[in-house]
This record gives C-alpha cells, structure tokens and sequence, in this order.
C-alpha cells in the first residue's frame, strides 16, 4: 500500500487539517509504512459472521425519565453579555430594524 | 499530610523531571486552599494525588499536553477529580502527557519531553509518562493517568511504580478527554498496589454521567493474602516470544516461580490472535481519535490561529498549527481507514479481529485459569529519541498491553526487578470486573518479588 503525496492532501482535506507542503513526503511514506503494517490483519480468515466486539454493557441503559436538570457549570450571568434579575437583557425589539437607507 | 505548602514543595523539587504542567506558585496557593478545605473524614484525607492532564479539572488547565488547548480551563470536574475530593484527596497539579495521550513515551506534548527519574538520557513511557514519573520518583504517592493501549501499564513497568488499567466501565470517564472511546481508561499510579489500590477503589463506581459506566458499587479493597493457594495463573506463550528481552525474560522467570512458591498452580496457555492485536488497535484508534478530535476546531475550545478567509480555512489553519506530529498522523490515518473504499479492508476487518481477542481471554478463562501473568513490557525504557523516527517500531513495544483495551479486561503491572537499575514490570491481566482477585495475586507478588534486584 503506497500513500501519495495527493492521497494525503485528500485525507487532510476530509480531516480538515492543513498540512505543510515540506512535511507531506515525510508524512506519505510514514502513512504508507503505518496501513502496510496494519495490512497483515487481512492474512487472517475472518467469517464474515463474526461480529464486531465492543467492550461495556450490551445495550444502552435508560436513566429514569425525571427532569432533573443538572446546574449548569458556569452561572448564566457570568457567560451572558447582560443579565438581571434571573434574564437575559436583550435589545429592544424595535432596534432589530433594517436601518434606514439614509444610515448606509 | 494535610500541609498544602509542604506537598506543594516536596513536588515541585521534582521540578527537572519536567513532568508537570502546573506552575509553583499555582500549584503552592491551590495546594493551600485545597488542604484548609479537605474534608478530615475522607478515606484518603492529605493524600495528594497527581492528575493527567487530559483530565477536566476546575482547580487547574486542562491542555492534553497540546497546544490546541493551551490556557484551556474547563468548566466543570472529572467524576473521578470531585469523588478523590469528596475522599479528602488533594489534587496535586496536572501531569505532563504525550498529546492528547498518543504516544508510549511522553516525547510527543507540546510541553517538552518528560525525563525518566533514574536516568534522564530514557523516557519514562507514555503516554501518562508525567504521572508515571512523579510517583517514581516519590514526589506524590498515587498519580491518575488514563489508558488507552498500555499509557498507564507501560510507564508504571518503566519507572518502577505499580501501575492499574481498570476493567472498562469500572470507572467513569465523565471529565476525560476522549481519545479511543471503546478503549479509554482511567488508571491509577502507585507506590505500591495498596496506594493504587486505594485510589481505584474510591473513584470507582456508577456514574449516571457517563453511559459506558457500569451500575455497579466502587471497588472494595481485598485483604492481603497469606498465599497463592487455588489459584490458577495462566503464561499465554505469545507474550514470552524468543526475542524478549533477556532480562525481562529473567524477572519474569524468578516472579513466575514465587508465585509457585506461595501456592498457585501455573500453566501454559495460549491466545492465538496475540500478533494481530497491535494493527487492528493502530487501527482502531486512529479511526475513534480521528472522530473525536473533530472537536478540537479553534471555534469552542482554546486558541484560534487565525487569518484564514473562511470558516473552513479557520478550522484547518487551527488544527494544523494546533496540532503535533504524532496526532496529525493519527488523524490523517484514521480518517484513511474509515474513508469510503478502506472501511471494510482496514475498520471492518480490525473490529472483527478485536472480537477473536476478546474470544481467546474468555477461552482461556472459561478453562480455568484466573489470571495471566506476562511481561509489561518487551524490554526496560528505551533512550529517548530512539523510536521517534520510526513511528511503527513505537506502537510495537505496546504489543503486551494493547490486547487487555481491545478485550475490555482489567490488568496491572507491577515491579518485578531491574536491568543494569532500570526497572521491569510484570503484567497481571484479570477477569472482567474481578478486579479483587486481580489485586489479591498482586499484594503476593509485590509481597515477594524482590522488586528492586537486578534480574
């Protein structure tokens, strides 16, 4: 399995990673060593059968349906930009307006 | 033990190890408050514990040796920080990691390398190689550290410290920076298995936090026993291959028959599909880090590298400077391996290979045998900078730890003698959530292996 140099500007791509130009012969043939050394698990017959294994419990468990909201981390006032009296303080409605021609 | 400045200095003279994250005078003022706070009934009232840095804590950063999280302060605790808390515990700082806890020598943190405590030219192993190091050199008692192929098990066996990977599920990983999902750990560092011990028994235990935590209460402490006296230890061949390193080899030989000694009944077993567990867990990794590094994009967390154009452009400049070498790697693998086209070949394939690991521990187990005993690791700590280059020839030496993540299992390492003063750990992999026997066969042979004697 060799990895090229357009193979690994793909797979950054989709990882959403740049990646350095004089870094990417280096990276190419250490990827190409990593998939042909992990390759070797193909020499092996597995049924198609078999099924995944995934350690923990065998389905997930169900918390009893109560609301019982956890308090948050961090106190609303402390993230919020403006905050009284348990609100949020937001700008009046009105001030939401496409401004006018004249203020373009 | 509750004096907050002294456990601050006596850590801090530890300093050259380069195994901490948190600086002095933080580390000294936290300690303090920490100290006038803890709760004098808790089981383990002043015992200052040590945490990986890839564990949330309020108290300090939280960077997973990375600089894509440099400065990050999270908002909330790791379910295993509040509980050694509520136990009176002192949080004594963040270790020192490989990022994001890739790597089996803690040469890959943004940080700087970590030094091995008894010679600094080697590593001390990684990935939680700062934890390892402290406990080594006796700064802390117990440390945590999180294992996802061995990062707990291969320090502990490299700076002479005893090392546990719980069963998975027996601890919450609530607060713990994913890397692997299905095969994270939270484990514990000691100076001895009853430290270790002890501090796995308090962070133990259900969690409604964390789904893959089992409904089960924490972890009660065995009692020491006099003798080994019905129980059956199983040596899988694979893990004592020709080329083992003499010594280890030696160690492993003298413990295999103390064992016999005290009364256990040893036999020779065999897991096959021993050879295939390091490709299908390089594998398995990369593909899970690749999803959960995701996150990491400079809009929520931690710094942004910016002067991109575009939203996009923001989230590759971010990830690609935010970013090392090794984890760059492993994501671009693992986004291979699960690309259209190599999903079958390479995913598919390694998660059928995990399931023919886990059925070789549970044909052995269903035969009789308790526990296995192997080597931690092939040979003693290497010198750093030896394995760099090659990444391949750094996942192998995680070829005798990786199998008990695959399988979910619980395991040890325990110090078993020295090389040329450089120490060996020898392995005991247990029965899943059996945890009790497990450290039960581990206080025998902490009791009568001469841990510190050349091989």
């Amino acid at each position: 399995m060799s990895v090229t140099r357009d193979d690994v500007l793909r797979i950054a791509q989709l990882a959403e990673l740049d990646v350095d130009e004089d870094t990417l012969p280096a990276l190419a043939e250490q990827m190409s060593r990593i998939l042909d050394y992990v390759a070797q698990l193909s020499a092996v017959p597995a049924s198609e059968a078999l099924r995944p294994y995934v350690p923990g419990p065998d389905a997930i468990r169900f918390r009893p349906d109560e609301v019982s909201p956890w308090p948050l981390a961090t106190a609303p006032e402390e993230f919020a930009p403006a905050f009284k009296d348990g609100f949020f303080v937001v700008p009046k409605l009105g001030q939401f307006d496409d401004p006018a021609p004249a203020d373009l | 033990m509750s004096d907050g400045k002294a456990v601050a200095d006596h850590l801090i003279k530890a300093k050259r190890l380069n195994a901490l994250l948190t600086p002095p005078k933080e580390l000294r003022k936290s300690l303090q408050a920490q100290a006038a706070a803890a709760r004098p009934t808790g089981v383990l009232y002043g015992m200052p514990v040590a945490v990986k840095d890839n564990i949330c804590t309020l108290e300090f950063t939280t960077t997973c040796g990375s600089r894509i999280l440099e400065g990050y302060r999270s908002p909330y605790e790791a379910t295993v920080v509040a509980k050694l808390k509520a136990a009176g515990a002192l949080i004594a700082g963040k270790t020192n990691c490989d990022e994001f806890a890739m790597g089996s020598s803690t040469e890959h943190s943004a940080y700087g390398r970590v030094f091995h405590p008894l010679d600094k030219a080697r590593v001390p192993g990684g990935s939680s190689g700062g934890s390892a190091a402290l406990v080594g050199a006796g700064a802390v008692p117990a440390a945590l550290g999180s294992d996802t192929g061995g990062s707990v098990r291969q320090p502990a066996s490299f700076c002479g410290v005893v090392g546990i990977k719980p069963t998975y599920g027996r601890v919450s990983r609530y607060g713990l920076v994913a890397f692997g999902s299905s095969l994270d750990q939270i484990g514990v560092f000691g100076r001895s298995v009853h430290d270790a011990a002890r501090v796995l028994s308090v962070i133990s235990g259900r969690d409604p936090r964390d789904a893959t935590c089992e409904d089960r209460d924490s972890l009660r402490l065995p009692t020491v026993p006099e003798s080994l006296q019905g129980f059956v230890i199983g040596l899988p061949r694979e893990y004592f291959p020709p080329e083992l390193d003499p010594a280890v080899r030696r160690a492993c030989d003298r413990a295999v028959r103390l064992m016999k000694e005290l009364g256990a009944a040893v036999r020779e077993v065999s897991l096959p599909h021993t050879p295939y567990a390091v490709p299908a867990y390089y594998v398995i990794a990369p593909a899970e880090a690749s999803s959960n590094l995701a996150r990491f994009d400079g809009v929520r967390y931690g710094p942004r590298f910016d002067g991109a154009a575009d939203l996009r452009g923001l989230y590759r400049s971010t990830r690609g400077q935010g970013f090392g070498p090794e984890v760059r790697r492993r994501i671009l693998v693992g986004t291979y391996v699960l690309s259209s086209g190599y999903y079958d070949a390479y995913y598919r394939r390694a998660q059928q290979m995990r399931a023919l690991i886990a059925q070789d521990f549970r044909n052995v187990f269903d035969r009789g045998v308790d526990l296995l005993f192997t080597p931690t690791t092939p040979t003693p700590a290497f010198k750093a900078g030896e394995k760099l280059a090659d990444p391949v020839a750094m996942y192998v030496s995680d070829i005798f730890t990786v199998t008990a993540n695959l399988a979910g299992l619980p395991a040890i390492s325990v110090p078993i003698g020295r090389a040329k003063g450089l120490p060996i750990g020898g392995q005991l992999i247990g029965q899943a959530f059996l945890e009790d026997e497990m450290l039960e066969a581990a206080y025998a042979v902490e009791r009568v292996v001469p841990a510190t004697d050349e091989a």
